[in-house]
C-alpha cells in the first residue's frame, strides 16, 4: 500500500503571531516556522501504517515557498520515503491546493492519502474535503483511528456528540484530528538520514494550475484586547453590578 | 537574539536543535520543574528516572559520536564539533547534569572511535547503542590533582600515580581516580596511567580501555555536588585491575593524542554552560515582564531592565567565542587549543554573572528551591571549576601562545 501525505509549513503554534501594521495579512519575518501540527500526526500515522507491515511507501509533498522541503525534510526524518515540493511563493487558496493535490494523486496513484484536517494558520479546513470531492474518493474526515484492511479502511470521527466509525472503499481520502495519534520527535540519526532521501520539485505550473487567489483579504487584525476585571466584595455586589453596569440582568 | 543564529546552521543542524528542543520543552523542563526534590535524593542511581534516560534515548542523543558502521550517526564530520555544541546546550537549557551524563558519551566515544582496535569497537558500540542505561567515562584525574599538577611542568616527578604494568598478556593497573563524571554508573571505562615513571607525564602516560565488570576495579562513591546533579560523579579505585593487552588505546603519548577529546570537550563544556545562560535569560525575561512590584511589571524598573541587558549582552558575547572556538577546532586551526580554552573559561565566569543576575531579579523567590532559579545558579557554579579550574585553563592558554616562557620548567622545589 502507497500513501500520500500532504504537509504545510506554518507559524509555530507556541510563537505569538502579530499582524502586520497596514493589514494586509500577519507578520511572518522572522517568525519560527514548523510543520502544521495535524500534518504532523498525519505523517505519524502513515509511518505508524509502514511499521506494522501496512504500507510499503509513504510520499509527502508540500505545496509552498524553498523553505518548505525543511518541512518535507522533517517528515523524511519521521520516516516517510521521499518528498515531493511543489514550489510556489504564492498564497495558495485550498481550491488550488486540492487541484494540485488531485494532479500530484494522478501521478503517484496513491491507496490513501492523509492530511491533517486544516492547517493551523488559516484554520481553513477545506483542503482534505475538496480534494475528496475532485478526485470522487471516499473521505473519513476528522479522524481519531484508522483500521487499514485490504480494499477499505475503517475511520472513527470525532463528530460533535461522540464518534462515528465509516468504512471507506479504497482509495480513500483521510483527515487527521488531535487524538489520532502523539507524533515522534525526529531522532538525530534518521535528520542525517533523510538527508540521502531524495525531494523532487515541480511548480503548479508543471501540474496546469493556476494559483491566482480567488478571494481579497480585506483586512487581518489582532482580536481586542479585553479591559481587565474587577473584584467584587461580596454576591450582593456581583448582582447589584451585573443588573446596574452590565445591564445582564 | 540569545539563540543560535539560525542562518550559519546547516539544515540538519536546524532540524536536529529543533527536535532536541521539542524533547526539552516537552518532556526535560517540565519533569524539572514539577520533580525539583528529585535532585537530593541520596540514592545516585534512583534519581533520574528512567523515562527521561528512554526519552534521551528515542531522538538519538546518546550516541553522538558512535560511527555510523557501528548504528550510530552519519554527522558531517567538518562541522561535528559544532553540531555537538548546538545540541549539548540544547539539553543543558533543559538540565545540565542530564547533558553531563549524555555528552560524556559522546566524548569517550571519540577517543574509543580513534584508537581502540576494530574488534573491540565492533564489541562495545553495540552495546552501548542498545542499552539506554550504558554511560562511558573517562578517567583521567587522581586524589592529588589532575591537569593542575601536571600543567606547569611535563617531569617524572608530576606523573599520575595510577601505574599499569605489562604482565604477560595483560596490563596490571592500580591506582585511584576521582571526580570521574559518569564515574558511579559507567559501563565502560577510558583509564590513564602511568607506564613509564622515567619520563614527564606526556611521554609516560598510556591510556585503556576498562570494563565495569573487570576483577579489581572497584566504583567506591558517588561525589555529591553541589550543581549538575543528574549526573553521577564518582570514584574508583584500581587493585591488580588486568586488563587484556588489546585494551591498550595508546602507549605513552595517551595525553598528547587525546587532543581531539580534549578539544571537542571543551567546546561541549562551554556549549553546556551557554544552555545554562538561556535557561536564565528566558526564565528571568519571562518573570520580570509579568511580576509587578509598585504597581508595575519589573522591567519597567530601569534597573531591572538594564541586568536583564547586562545577561543578554554576556550570552552573545559567550556564544561569538563558541561559535569561533568551534569552527577553529572542526577545522583544526592552530589556535584551535587555545581559543577552545578561552570559550571554556570566558563561558563559566561570565554565566556565573548572568545567573546571578537571574538569582537577583528574583528576588526572594530566586533562592527558592522549587523556584528553580537557585538550581541554574547551582549548575553555573559547577562550571568553574569542572575540566579544569579557570586558573588552570588560563594557565594552558597562556602556555599555548607563549610555549618558549610560559611552558619552561624552573627546576625542583629546594
Amino acid at each position: 500500500m502507497k500513501i500520500l501525505v500532504a504537509v504545510k509549513r506554518v507559524a509555530d503554534p507556541n510563537v505569538k503571531v502579530r499582524a502586520l501594521a497596514d493589514g494586509s495579512g500577519v507578520d511572518l519575518a522572522n517568525v519560527k516556522m514548523t510543520m502544521n501540527p495535524f500534518d504532523e500526526i498525519a505523517v505519524e500515522e502513515a509511518v505508524r501504517l509502514k511499521e506494522a507491515g501496512r504500507a510499503n511507501e509513504i510520499v509527502v509533498v508540500s505545496i509552498g515557498p524553498e523553505k518548505s522541503a525543511e518541512t518535507l525534510r522533517t517528515a523524511l526524518a519521521m520516516g516517510a520515503d521521499r518528498g515531493l515540493l511543489v514550489r510556489t511563493e504564492a498564497t495558495v487558496e485550498p481550491l488550488a491546493v486540492a487541484k494540485i493535490l488531485k494532479a500530484v494523486a494522478e501521478a503517484e496513484k496513491p491507496d490513501v492519502i492523509i492530511t491533517g484536517k486544516q492547517a493551523i494558520d488559516d484554520d481553513a479546513n477545506q483542503t482534505g474535503q475538496m480534494l475528496s470531492a475532485l478526485l470522487g474518493w471516499g473521505q473519513g474526515t476528522f479522524a481519531s483511528k484508522l483500521v487499514v484492511g485490504d480494499k477499505a479502511i475503517e475511520v472513527t470521527r470525532e463528530i460533535d456528540g461522540g464518534l462515528q466509525t465509516v468504512s471507506l472503499a479504497l482509495p480513500a481520502l483521510v483527515t487527521a484530528d488531535l487524538r489520532l495519534n502523539e507524533p515522534r520527535y525526529a531522532s538525530l540519526p534518521n535528520i542525517m538520514k533523510a538527508k540521502k532521501k531524495p525531494i523532487d520539485e515541480r511548480t503548479p505550473a508543471d501540474y496546469g494550475v493556476a494559483v491566482e487567489p480567488r478571494l481579497t483579504v480585506v483586512r487581518v487584525h489582532e482580536p481586542a484586547t479585553r479591559k481587565a476585571g474587577i473584584k467584587v466584595g461580596s454576591v450582593g455586589e456581583l448582582v447589584e453590578r451585573l443588573r446596574m453596569e452590565a445591564g445582564v440582568l | 537574539m540569545i539563540h543560535a543564529d539560525d542562518g550559519i546552521l546547516s539544515q540538519e543542524q536546524r532540524l536536529m536543535r529543533d527536535s532536541c528542543r521539542s524533547f526539552v520543552d516537552d518532556v526535560v523542563t517540565p519533569f524539572i520543574r514539577s520533580n525539583w526534590q528529585r535532585e537530593w535524593d541520596m540514592s545516585p542511581g534512583e534519581r533520574l528516572p528512567g523515562s527521561i534516560l528512554e526519552g534521551a534515548e528515542a531522538i538519538g542523543i546518546r550516541t553522538l559520536g558512535v560511527p555510523e558502521e557501528f548504528g550510530g550517526i552519519d554527522l558531517d564530520r567538518e562541522t561535528e564539533v559544532r553540531t555537538f555544541a548546538l545540541i549539548a546546550e540544547e539539553i543543558a537549557r533543559g538540565d545540565s547534569g542530564l547533558a553531563d551524563k549524555l555528552v560524556q558519551n559522546w566524548k569517550v566515544s571519540i577517543v574509543i572511535r580513534q584508537f581502540a582496535a576494530k574488534h573491540l569497537q565492533e564489541k562495545w558500540f553495540p552495546r552501548l547503542l542498545e542499552d539506554p542505561k550504558f554511560l562511558l567515562a573517562h578517567c583521567l584525574t587522581e586524589p592529588r590533582g589532575a591537569s593542575d599538577r601536571w600543567l606547569p611542568y611535563n617531569v617524572p616527578e608530576a606523573s599520575m600515580h595510577t601505574r599499569a604494568v605489562l604482565d604477560g598478556d595483560h596490563w596490571v593497573i592500580n591506582g585511584r581516580k576521582q571526580f570521574i563524571s559518569n564515574g558511579f554508573d559507567a559501563s565502560l571505562y577510558v583509564v590513564y596511567a602511568n607506564t613509564d615513571p622515567s619520563v614527564g607525564m606526556l611521554q609516560g602516560t598510556s591510556s585503556f580501555l576498562v570494563p565495569r565488570e573487570t576483577p579489581g576495579l572497584t566504583v567506591t562513591k558517588c561525589n555529591e555536588t553541589m550543581g549538575c546533579r543528574f549526573m553521577n560523579n564518582g570514584e574508583l579505585v584500581f587493585e591488580d585491575c588486568r586488563v587484556p593487552a588489546d585494551h591498550l588505546l595508546v602507549k605513552s603519548t595517551a595525553l598528547a593524542s587525546a587532543g581531539q577529546y580534549f578539544r571537542a570537550g571543551k567546546i561541549i563544556q562551554a556549549a553546556k554552560n551557554l544552555g545554562v545562560g538561556v535557561a536564565c535569560f528566558e526564565r528571568t525575561a519571562d518573570y520580570v515582564q509579568n511580576y509587578v512590584q509598585g504597581g508595575r511589571i519589573l522591567i519597567k524598573h530601569q534597573a531591572v531592565a538594564l541586568r536583564l541587558a547586562d545577561m543578554a549582552t554576556r550570552i552573545e558575547a559567550v556564544r561569538s567565542l563558541v561559535e569561533r572556538a568551534s569552527k577553529a577546532v572542526d577545522e583544526a586551526h592552530p589556535d584551535a587549543d587555545i581559543l577552545c580554552n578561552m570559550a571554556k573559561v570566558y563561558a563559566s565566569e561570565e554565566i556565573m554573572k548572568v545567573a546571578t543576575h537571574a538569582l537577583e531579579l528574583h528576588g526572594g523567590n530566586g533562592a527558592m528551591l522549587e523556584f528553580g532559579i537557585e538550581k541554574l545558579f547551582r549548575d553555573a557554579a559547577i562550571f568553574l571549576h569542572m575540566d579544569a579550574t579557570v586558573d588552570v585553563s588560563r594557565m594552558k592558554i597562556i602556555k599555548n601562545m607563549f610555549p618558549a616562557t610560559a611552558g619552561k620548567y624552573a627546576g625542583p622545589e629546594t
